[in-house]
């Protein structure tokens, strides 16, 4: 079993499985809630474009902490000409393709490795248009995919300048300087930033496509104007309303129409438009799905009927949405009594996980620590720095996402904080990320931590809304199935949980002990 | 032009009565210091060897917004006898963050015994227990007909622009305008100046009048609000407190 947060990057798929006392949990689990499930076999299965088969309403996959349920509230999902899972473009993907059910609708890079070892680099995940560093290197080798190999990374195309909603560009607040391009694109004649399209590629990790009930949701913070910022939200084009912005990572598209349709066109290379059926399967199929731990292999099933509230695809489904999470009514991730004491048939490595879970939720909640020069939270009148924990800015109930339109700069992309490979005579390997100069203009207020020079390496929400102050922020991802899809942060630079957990130590200065790092690790890794 | 500079601004000053310190209100420009408690920490600021207290840090809607480490504060307020922190407290107090970057502004003192609020926060540094610095608070009404000529005022910290504060203005103005089916806005822009409490005269840079009716402008359309725009801004700098930064939306049904 998982004896700390790390997500054993490393160890074989086979090795990641726990077959054991789990499964019997997680079938008498199952069994008492009166649903069906698919096998949790050995490997995680594979959903390729056109497969055919049924989704169950219950499917349960392996990883490396334990198993993953993914849980259709609206019963099986019959796939065949399901847009969501026909290749529905011209370069063989589906929207399966990058939303695989077992890497909790996300896709893991252990599995994106595996699809190049199996199909010799043939899948449609591999295609050119954003599956390889650039479109212009050579398909067949592996050095033209290294992002998307080694990070897990998909390359996405940004015109420059910016575009405003009236799709005409307008002046942004900065310049922008290439000064370094390993996959060659932001330097390409035709697919760079002097090319006669100026263009920006930047490099992203696949969003979930589960619980997105709270990721689209109308509720708390959702108003005319962002709350962090004060400009106006962007707003549903045919209702006119304005709405949450925590869909992708910077906010361009805020609908699930309009992300189905922009992803349609740049990922699957799909010409036109989705069909009005079309689109209404697939929103309807996202808004439906959950995705959660449903057990930590022989730490113990995740999902009992009494369980922790907060667990589980099932307390997703029927959980509040869009609400901010206290620690009274409603706790960002609510766990309750249930395993407060032993019972009478836990074993002991069941309580041990047990134990550590909660701790790791305490310190989640209530462990405080000096959270400095974040731009769009320490700007939002709480002070720099603030002394607040975890659940600050990971707030929403059931989710840890941001209630409010959620794009923040913690130092994932932007220097000096992002991660970088050294630089020294003796070291030889070089850096994958590109790096963009950033040069905030005089006619702007300087960015309040950073000046008026910045290094990143990817500008995140500045690519679309121009602003200095936005540079580097990129939109919160919501905490839930962490465990099945490793790497995390945007640009992939946390190969495992215990790495997104040492970054934040790094960055604020935490000094979490080890058993904390331990406990916070199988919390996480529990959602 | 939004570039400033405290030092250049002050060039300019033409040093005059300490009219504003003689009325006990005090004006000036520090660094702030965060002083940890065990509970949430204090934000104090040094001036003319005293340590005054601005405040504690509580949450988004409160009515004190604690200042940034790494940027100076422009502090306007009036002393009182009170004592928080081992500080004298300012209140009513208005703080400015100085937009320029101020890196030798770094200072924050570890919590040591004898030093605390002496309250409970109405916030605690974790989740709320229930309870949170603010209420956000219920929606007004709807507004109704008869519709009548309405007035509504964004206010600004020294040189600042639209913020995390300014829609709690925008939105009943925007609500008002879409109600009423506005067929006019008059947006008019000031620029202010404070006078220090050692004579100086600290003035927002020329221009910003026009810029926040521009970008107050900017924010309703964006909004969706599809109406006549009328922009005013005047570029002197009225010279006075925190009221004199602002800008007045004037909503023509």
């Amino acid at each position: 079993m998982q004896q700390n947060g790390e997500a054993n990057a490393n160890t074989g798929r086979a090795g990641r499985v726990v077959l054991t006392a789990a499964l019997a949990l997680l079938a008498i689990s199952v069994a008492t809630s009166g649903r069906t499930q698919e096998h949790a076999g050995e490997k995680p299965r594979w959903w390729s474009p056109g497969d055919g088969a049924t989704l169950p309403e219950l499917a349960v996959y392996p990883n490396a902490s334990g198993h993953l349920g993914i849980l259709n509230a609206g019963g099986p999902v019959d796939t065949r000409g399901h847009p969501f899972f026909e290749p529905i473009g011209t370069n063989g993907r589906a929207c399966v393709s990058c939303h695989q059910p077992s890497d909790g609708m996300s896709l893991s890079v252990q599995s994106i490795r595996e699809r190049w070892e199996e199909t010799q680099g043939a899948d449609p995940i591999f295609a050119m248009v954003d599956g390889a560093n650039c479109p212009n290197l050579p398909k067949d080798d592996p050095a033209s995919h290294s992002l998307l190999l080694r990070r897990g990374l998909f390359r996405i195309a940004i015109p420059w300048p910016p575009r405003g909603a009236d799709g005409k560009p307008f002046e942004p607040e900065f310049d922008i300087e290439v000064v370094r391009d390993p996959g060659g694109c932001n330097t390409d004649p035709v697919y760079g930033l002097n090319s006669p399209n100026p263009t920006i590629s930047v490099y992203r990790r696949p969003r979930v496509v589960a619980n997105m009930e709270y990721v689209v949701h109308q509720n708390f913070g959702v108003s005319p104007f962002v709350g962090k910022t004060g400009e106006p939200a962007l707003r549903d084009p045919e209702t006119g309303k304005p709405l949450n912005m925590n869909m992708m990572a910077d906010a361009r598209v805020v609908t699930l129409k309009s992300q189905m349709n922009d992803a349609a066109r740049s990922h699957l290379e799909f010409a036109g438009r989705l069909t009005p059926q079309q689109v209404a399967r697939i929103e309807a199929f996202e808004r439906q799905v959950y995705a959660a731990q449903v057990d930590m292999g022989a730490g113990g099933s995740l999902v009992e009927q009494d369980g922790p509230p907060g667990l589980g695809p099932y307390n997703l489904l029927h959980g509040a949405r869009g609400v901010l999470g206290n620690n009274t009514t409603r706790w960002v991730i609510p766990m309750g009594d249930a395993w407060q004491s032993a019972k009478p048939d836990e074993t002991a490595e069941t309580r041990r996980m047990r134990e550590s879970i909660l701790r790791g939720q305490q310190i989640f909640h209530f462990r405080t620590f000096w959270i400095r020069d974040s731009m769009h939270l320490n700007t939002v009148g709480l002070g720099n720095p603030t002394k607040r924990t975890c659940a600050t800015c990971h707030g929403m109930h059931m989710t840890g996402l941001d209630t409010v339109n959620g794009w923040m700069d913690i130092g994932t992309t932007n220097l000096p904080w992002a991660k970088e490979a050294p630089r020294n005579p003796w070291q030889t390997e070089d850096e994958l990320m590109p790096l963009f100069k950033i040069t905030c203009r005089r006619s702007a207020h300087p960015h309040p931590y950073l000046g008026r020079v910045i290094y990143t390496q990817d500008p995140g929400r500045a690519l679309i809304s121009g602003r200095c102050n936005d540079v580097g922020t990129i939109v919160m991802q919501q905490f839930r199935g962490l465990a099945a899809r490793a790497p995390y942060f945007s640009n992939g630079s946390a190969g495992s949980i215990r790495e997104l957990i040492d970054f934040y130590d790094r960055r604020y200065n935490i000094q979490y002990s080890d058993q904390e790092k331990i406990d916070l690790g199988n919390f996480l890794a529990a959602l | 032009m939004r570039m400033f500079s405290v030092s250049a601004v002050l060039a300019l000053l033409a040093a005059g009565p300490l009219q504003a310190e003689e009325q006990g209100r005090l004006a000036f420009v520090a660094c702030p210091i965060v002083q940890d408690t065990p509970t949430v920490p204090c934000w104090l600021v040094e001036y003319q060897g005293k340590t005054y207290y601005m405040g504690i840090q509580t949450d988004v809607s409160a009515p004190f917004n604690p200042p940034s480490l790494g940027h100076k504060v422009l502090v306007e307020g009036t002393p009182t006898d009170r004592e928080i922190c081992g500080a004298q407290v300012i209140e009513p107090i208005r703080i400015s963050i100085i937009p320029e970057l101020s890196p030798e502004c770094d200072e924050l003192r570890m919590a040591r015994p004898g030093v605390d609020l002496g309250f409970d926060p109405p916030r605690p540094p974790g989740p709320s227990r229930g309870r949170l610095a603010f209420d956000y608070l219920d929606p007004p009404p709807v507004p109704q007909a008869p519709f009548a000529v309405r007035n509504f005022t964004v206010d600004y910290d020294f040189e600042g622009m639209v913020g995390f504060r300014t829609p709690r203005i925008l939105q009943p103005a925007l609500e008002y305008a879409q109600q009423s089916k506005a067929s006019r806005l008059e947006v008019t822009g000031f620029r202010g100046a404070t006078r220090l409490s050692d004579g100086k005269l600290l003035e927002e840079h020329a221009g910003i009048a026009r810029e926040r009716a521009e970008e107050i402008v900017r924010m309703f359309r964006g909004a969706g609000l599809d109406t006549e725009f009328v922009i005013r801004a005047g570029d002197e700098a009225i010279e006075g407190g925190p009221e004199n930064r602002k800008v007045d939306i004037r909503i023509v049904p």
